[in-house]
Parts: structure tokens; C-alpha cells; sequence
């Protein structure tokens, strides 16, 4: 099945769906770049209504080029800002600040991923807003957090990888680390979107406002937890590469194509003889029959298999072991991904499409709910300003008139 | 035991975010093991069901070699509790009914195919338990063609997208030939445990409205929604792989003493480098200060780094970067991070006990509430802990 999204770029009041888990939950969003953007789009995809705070000046980053990424233009499509609403204010400007702290009076969460300092500096700092809204929840996300000597360090997901050190354990056993790319900025971002839904709880549970400081880099931490342990211990945690401790064959394997890798994951001795049958091969060799014996031949056992698996075709052979028991998978470029009917079924990955934006894949519901389903995609990145006839006119109560004079006098930019 | 037991907050903890929250976790995979944790780590109390035999868990590598405990296992079961449950004993069957009456959150990861057999699948769950979240965490979900298909982390970071595109830059240049490399551990995995602790915190949010109901959460679909940036690559016409997929310039470099990552995207940390540098002439070539232009010369900007980074310390380079906010970073070693003055400074890690009466120090938790700050103490619990209280 292939679902298609269509914007609705004039509309603002269908933004909150009732049947979504977050229905009800405003978020005042001032996050940038790409870590705390992923978080409010996470929440905004499960129902949240999201009011992206930007101007022209220091517009979303996906709205200009990124040459050193070789984006020589602005992105049609950016998958962090699909779903928000967008208003202009120029947070320069203390009229602006006072707007801005409007929207945030009649928010749940207030988010913000500028360097510490920047939002207090601003006038928007934890405690003004507590003044603002008693019970607000603020989300601070940053490379190193609110607090700590490298606290005002700038920093970006390749840096967040390589401060936690999870760039260090990855990568060849003889090779230099490996950086992280995205995938550090959304790991930070998803795990801020769940501390913020627990401080949702605790403040309907108590009445009291929070705020949470989030530092990417320490979520690069979290995600090699087993080796700071070994390291706490008094051990010196090795590079694996592909390799585990205990399994053999465990890594990524040629097929028949060229560039069109295996990967494979063997657990026991069972699933060894399941796999050499599924191959259709033999392997007398008794040092060869246990995973301990394979394990310490690791070696011998991956041109072994390397051989057999370049034999065959990829996506062909890793259903046959599926069918058998054992985890395969072929190394799936993103093609495979947008083109896969599991992940259409699922929603996980959604058809998107607006007036100056061609049919294209993007990553839609993050899970499947039984009661509360109306999660994903629900419309592209906003215009710039678009919906400022809802936040300014509706919510705030602003006039044409009096908009017209802060437009006029670049409070609005 | 008395179910009731379950539900009360310890002392202590009754201020923290999820104070009050019980939650029931039948876990074999890191991911299921991680959503607990996570909760947990928030002040949850989280009932780890493990089989007679303990779960595999508490024998998944990295061992520490002299005890042979798991670190890994260690991690995942901070301040958790434990409790024997045999589904297929009658009794034992019995008391999870009871205990999973009061919780409020269920994480299950128990294969699609076994679920009916033991009464845990969605429908019956429902009907049992018309309050409770029921959230699944598999491979590749409980719906789809693929949900009864089997996979460890290597396999899950390569369906969704990742780990194709590893290793870029630097390891991809000295090592053009070799297989796509995964990331340390089990990262695809703990994306799926943040994502099913996202969700089921999301479907409790909605309890009051709606009731319990069941979440369907993948590993592959939350590796794939990290990765979401590939995929709208994709959608611009750059189908991106390993080989191309690099900054223009930047990148990992290595130094006298230990490499480090550069990363400049505005114009003035790119003028913070070239003082950084020394203000080479090079550098100073007047076309450089238009950034697409540098983009097109990057491969010329990256060699001259380079030369200039392998004369330098690193730590002398970051900290010179860092104040001429020129984005840098060490690649840390996990030595490094365990000392690191700015993880103690911010409380990073738990002094925790293990199984064996040890004491290690554990990450606690990812991220900091500054009005109801996290425990920092706990120990990893005893298989079955509770099983006398279950008598």
C-alpha cells in the first residue's frame, strides 16, 4: 500500500488530529539545525501541535544551501519541519521576545536547541519562561549541555560521536575511527522527545514545570554504555569492526554482485547446520563445528562463507536463511528501503507530495498504535510565515491591524 | 507477592518523572532491554521477567575478564528489578496476570509466532488488560511481511539504510575494497529501544482518553527514522553511498598524537580555521571565501589540513578550535569519556553494584531534569530477586 500525503499549505486548523497520543500538546519550537528539529518532529508526528519560531534572518537551516554537505541549493523537501506550523519573529527585537513568550504562555513544551547561553541571552531563558507558564516544560538540546566545563563548545553530529566516544569504538580493528554522520543528530533528537513526553507526565502528575538538558554528545555516550563499564573496570574496550565475541559467522559478506552485500548473524550450532544447508554446502571440518571452535577461526570461517555467499544472489539467499531461522539481510541501500513493501505497509516509509514537490518517499509513522493510529506525516515543511493567520490572528488574538505595524516594523520578519 | 508491592514508588523516588509508572519487561533483545532501562533510568519501576536460567542477557558480551559478567547486561539492567517467571508454569503464569494487572506499561519482544501460546498476543492482552500499553518491540514490528524474521544488531543496522553508507571519509579512503562496517555495539537497537520507551510513554500520555492499547514498534523503522536524511537524499535524486558520502572538506583527521573530527559549516568558523591553520596563504586565496567554491576545492583544502594536522597534538588543536569557535572534537576513547571532566562535572555516571558484590560505574542516564534530577546510585539486580516475594 502506498499512502500519499498531500500539503495543505493554507490550512492551519487541521494541524492537531484528535485521534493522534499527543492531541492536545503545543510545543513553542525554536529549535535549528537538525537534533532538536528531529525531536519536535517526532512529537509532532505523534499528535503535538508545533509552532516553528524562525524569521528571515536566521531562517531554518533547510531552507538555505549547505555546500559542505554538496546541498548547492535549499532542500524542496525537509523531513525535521514536515508536520509544524511556521510564524516569522525576529527574536532580536524585545517585542518579538514579548510574542514569542505569548506562544510559549499558551505551549506545553517549549524547545530550544541553541548554545547554552544563547536562549537566556534572548530573554527566553527557564525562568522567564516559568514566569510566563508555571508548569511549562522546557527542552534545552545541545552538543555538551547546560552545565560542565566544555558546555559552550560548538558542535556538530560528527563531533557529538566523536566527544562520546562511540566514533572511537567504531570502525575497522586497524583502521581510524569512523564518524557519525545524522544519525547522531536523531538519536540525540529521539531520545530528547522521550525525556520531554516524561516530563509531560510528571508535570500532569504534579503540577511542576521542568526543564531538561539534553547534550548529544552524551547520548553518543549511552550508546556504547557496555564498554565505559569495561573501561570503568579497568579494561581497555577494543574496536570490533564487523566482528562479536560470540557469534561466528557474524559480519557482511559479497554476493554474486558487485556492491550487493550479506550480512549474517550465526548464534549457535543449530543455525550453523541450518545455514549449511540452506547453501547447499559442506563443511567437514571439526575445529569448524562449535561456535567456540568457529569463533576462535574466525578468520577461516568468513573466506569460508565469503566464498559460498559470493555464489549467489543476495536478496535470493537471505530469504532462504530467513526461512530457515537464521538472521540475514542484504545491506539495503535506500533505493531498497523506498521501493521495500514491508516498510510501505508498515508507514514507516509514506509518499509525500505538494505543488512544487514531485512524489517522493519519506520516512512516515514512527510506530503503530492501536487506538490513537492518526501518527506521521500529515503535511511538508511549512512556508515561512504560513500560519501566521492561525498563531498571531487566532491564538494570540493580534489584529491585521496590529500585525500589520509589527510586519511594518520588522518585529514580524 | 503482592501486586501492589510493584506499584509503590521507593522512597526516594517519588519526585522523579516517572515516579508511580510500573512497568512489566519481557526482554531477550538489547532493543526491548533499553526501552526498560530508559523508563527505569526516569524513575519507572521496571520488573524485569527473566526464565529460570536467567536471561541471555547476563551472558552477552563484553565480559569482564576476570568475573565474567556482562557489562553489557550490567548496563541494561541498572536499577531494574528481576523476576523469575516461567511462562510455561502454571503458577508462575498466574502472578505475571496479577502483576501485569496493576502495571501500566507492558514491553514485550516475545517472537510473533509464540505470543498466542501464552496468551500474549495484542487481542487477548486487550481484553485482559483494557488499561494497559502494550508495546512490542521486534526486528522488523509485528505486522509486515517480515515480522517473523529473525535479526541480530548487524542485520538491523543494514535493513535500515546505515549501514551501508559505513564507513565514509577517512576509513572508506584507506579501505576502499573491504565490506560495509556496522557501528559499535548495538546503536540500531537502542534506537529501537528509545523508540518503543517514546511510544509507550506517548500511548500512556493518552490512557486517560483512550484506554490501553497495543504499539507495534520495529528496530529497522527506528534505524531507517534516524537515518530519515538518506531517504530524503533520496527523494532530491542522490541515491548516497559510502564512497561519496562525505564533507566536502573536513571530516576525520589524524594528528601527532590521535585523531580528531573538523566540521565547518559557516563562514565564520571557516575564517576561524584559516587562523587556526596559521593563516596560510593557501588559505588566504580570495575565491576560498565563497563556500561553494571551497566546496568544489575541497579535496585541495582537505590535503593542506591534513599536512597541518599531523604536526599538531590533538588536544592542543581542539582546545585552540574551540576558541576560535571553530567546531572540533578528540576522538575519545571510552577511558577518556569515563574520566572526562565534563562527564563527572555533570554527573554522567552511577556508582553501581554488580551480581558479584563489585562496584563499577554506569552511565545513568542521557539526559538531565533540572527540577527533579536523576538518582545517581544503583546495582544491577539478582536473577530473581524477587521470587520470594512472589511466595
Amino acid at each position: 500500500m502506498i499512502s500519499t500525503t498531500t500539503t495543505e499549505r493554507t490550512t492551519t486548523a487541521t494541524m492537531n488530529r484528535d485521534n493522534a497520543p499527543l492531541a492536545g500538546v503545543r510545543i513553542a519550537d525554536f529549535t535549528i539545525h537538525a537534533a532538536g528539529p528531529f525531536c519536535t518532529h517526532l512529537l509532532s508526528q505523534l499528535g503535538a501541535q508545533c509552532i516553528k519560531i524562525e524569521s528571515q534572518t536566521r531562517p531554518d537551516a533547510f531552507r538555505k544551501p549547505h555546500a559542505v554537505y554538496g546541498r548547492m541549493t535549499a532542500a524542496t523537501f525537509d523531513q525535521v519541519s514536515a508536520n509544524k506550523l511556521s510564524v516569522r519573529l525576529n527574536l532580536k527585537n524585545a517585542e518579538a521576545v514579548e510574542i514569542a513568550k505569548r506562544i510559549v504562555a499558551v505551549s506545553d513544551v517549549a524547545a530550544e536547541s541553541f548554545r547554552p547561553g544563547v536562549i537566556k541571552r534572548l530573554g527566553l531563558g527557564f525562568d522567564v519562561l516559568r514566569e510566563v507558564k508555571e508548569d511549562i516544560v522546557m527542552l534545552s538540546l545541545s552538543s555538551c549541555g547546560q552545565s560542565g566545563p566544555d558546555s559552550h563548545f560548538a558542535g556538530y553530529a560528527p563531533l557529538f560521536g566523536a566527544w562520546g566516544g562511540l566514533g572511537w569504538m567504531t570502525g575497522y580493528a586497524d583502521g581510524p575511527p569512523v564518524e557519525m554522520r545524522h544519525v547522531m543528530d536523531h538519536s540525540a533528537g529521539m531520545h530528547a522527545a522521550l525525556a520531554t513526553i516524561a516530563a509531560l507526565h510528571q508535570r500532569r502528575r504534579t503540577g511542576m514545570a521542568q526543564h531538561v538538558d539534553l547534550a548529544a554528545r552524551e547520548v553518543a555516550s549511552a550508546m556504547i554504555g557496555d564498554a565505559l563499564a569495561m573501561a570503568s573496570a579497568g579494561f581497555t574496550p577494543q574496536r570490533p569492526g564487523n566482528s562479536n565475541p560470540s557469534m561466528a559467522p557474524h559480519g557482511v559478506y559479497p554476493s554474486a554482485r558487485a556492491d550487493r552485500w550479506i550480512t549474517l548473524a550465526v548464534r549457535n550450532d543449530d543455525e550453523w547446520q541450518r545455514m549449511l544447508q540452506a547453501l547447499n554446502v559442506q563443511c567437514d571440518a571439526p575445529h569448524l563445528a562449535t561456535t567456540q571452535g568457529r569463533i576462535k577461526h574466525a578468520h577461516v570461517v568468513d573466506e569460508l562463507v565469503s566464498q559460498w555467499l559470493s555464489r549467489h544472489d543476495a536478496d535470493e539467499i537471505a530469504s532462504r536463511l530467513q526461512n530457515v531461522g537464521v538472521s540475514a539481510h542484504v545491506s539495503w541501500n535506500m533505493q531498497d528501503i523506498a521501493d521495500d513493501p514491508h516498510l510501505r505497509a508498515r508507514g514507516t516509509v509514506t509518499q509525500v507530495s505538494d505543488d512544487d514537490v514531485p512524489p517522493r518517499p519519506a520516512v512516515g509513522a514512527p510506530a503503530r498504535f492501536s487506538r490513537t493510529d492518526d501518527v506521521g506525516i500529515r503535511r511538508l515543511t511549512p512556508a515561512l510565515g504560513q500560519d501566521e493567520d492561525y498563531v498571531f490572528g487566532e491564538l494570540l488574538g493580534l489584529s491585521s491591524r496590529q500585525r500589520a505595524d509589527l510586519e511594518s516594523r520588522e518585529v514580524i520578519l | 507477592m503482592q501486586a501492589e508491592s510493584v506499584s509503590s514508588p521507593k522512597r526516594g523516588m517519588a519526585q522523579l518523572p516517572l515516579a508511580g509508572c510500573r512497568v512489566i519487561e519481557r526482554s531477550r533483545s538489547v532493543a526491548a532491554a533499553y526501552a526498560g532501562r530508559l523508563l527505569a533510568a526516569m524513575g519507572a519501576e521496571v520488573v524485569m521477567l527473566e526464565p529460570p536460567e536467567g536471561s541471555e542477557l547476563r551472558g552477552a558480551p563484553p565480559l569482564l575478564e576476570d568475573s565474567g559478567e556482562s557489562a553489557l547486561f550490567a548496563y541494561l539492567s541498572l536499577g531494574k528489578r528481576s523476576m523469575v517467571c516461567d511462562l510455561e508454569d502454571g503458577t508462575a503464569r498466574a502472578s505475571l496476570m496479577q502483576v501485569l494487572g496493576n502495571a501500566n506499561i507492558f514491553i514485550d519482544d516475545t517472537p510473533v509466532a509464540q505470543r498466542a501460546a501464552l496468551g500474549l498476543d495484542p487481542d487477548s492482552m486487550a481484553t485482559v488488560f483494557p488499561h494497559l500499553v502494550h508495546v512490542s518491540v521486534l526486528p522488523f514490528g509485528a505486522a509486515g511481511d517480515k515480522a517473523h524474521w529473525s535479526a541480530e544488531e548487524i542485520n538491523l543496522l543494514h535493513s535500515g539504510g546505515e549501514g551501508f553508507l559505513l564507513p565514509n571519509g577517512l576509513a572508506n579512503e584507506l579501505f576502499p575494497d573491504r565490506p560495509p562496517l556496522k557501528i559499535y555495539g548495538h546503536f540500531g537497537s537502542y534506537q529501537g529501544g528509545c523508540m518503543a520507551a517514546m511510544s509507550a510513554l506517548a500511548a500512556w500520555w493518552a490512557a486517560p482518553a483512550v484506554g490501553g492499547q497495543f504499539v507495534d514498534v520495529s528496530v529497522q523503522d527506528a534505524v531507517l527514522a534516524v537515518g530519515a536524511f538518506a531517504l530524503q537524499r533520496l527523494g532530491d535524486g542522490s541515491l548516497e553511498h559510502r564512497t561519496s558520502r562525505r564533507f566536502r572538506y573536513g571530516g576525520v583527521f589524524k594528528t601527532l598524537d590521535g585523531y580528531m573530527e573538523l566540521l565547518t559549516l559557516e563562514d565564520r568558523q571557516w575564517r576561524g580555521l584559516v587562523q587556526l591553520l596559521g593563516s596560510p596563504a593557501w588559505a588566504l586565496d580570495a575565491a576560498l571565501s565563497d563556500p561553494l567554491e571551497r566546496s568544489r576545492r575541497g579535496d585541495e583544502i582537505n590535503g593542506h589540513i591534513r599536512e597541518w594536522m599531523a604536526q599538531h597534538a590533538v588536544d592542543d588543536i581542539v582546545r585552540r578550535a574551540q576558541e576560535l569557535g571553530v567546531p572540533a572534537a578528540k576522538y575519545r576513547t571510552p577511558e577518556d569519556v569515563v574520566q572526562g571532566d565534563h562527564e563527572r562535572a555533570r554527573g554522567l555516571f552511577a556508582s553501581a553494584q554488580l551480581e558479584s558484590g563489585r562496584e563499577v560505574e554506569l552511565l545513568y542516564a542521557p539526559f538531565q531534569f533540572h527540577c527533579s534530577p536523576l538518582k545517581s546510585e544503583s546495582r544491577v539486580p539478582a536473577l530473581g530477586e524477587m521470587s520470594e516475594e512472589m511466595l
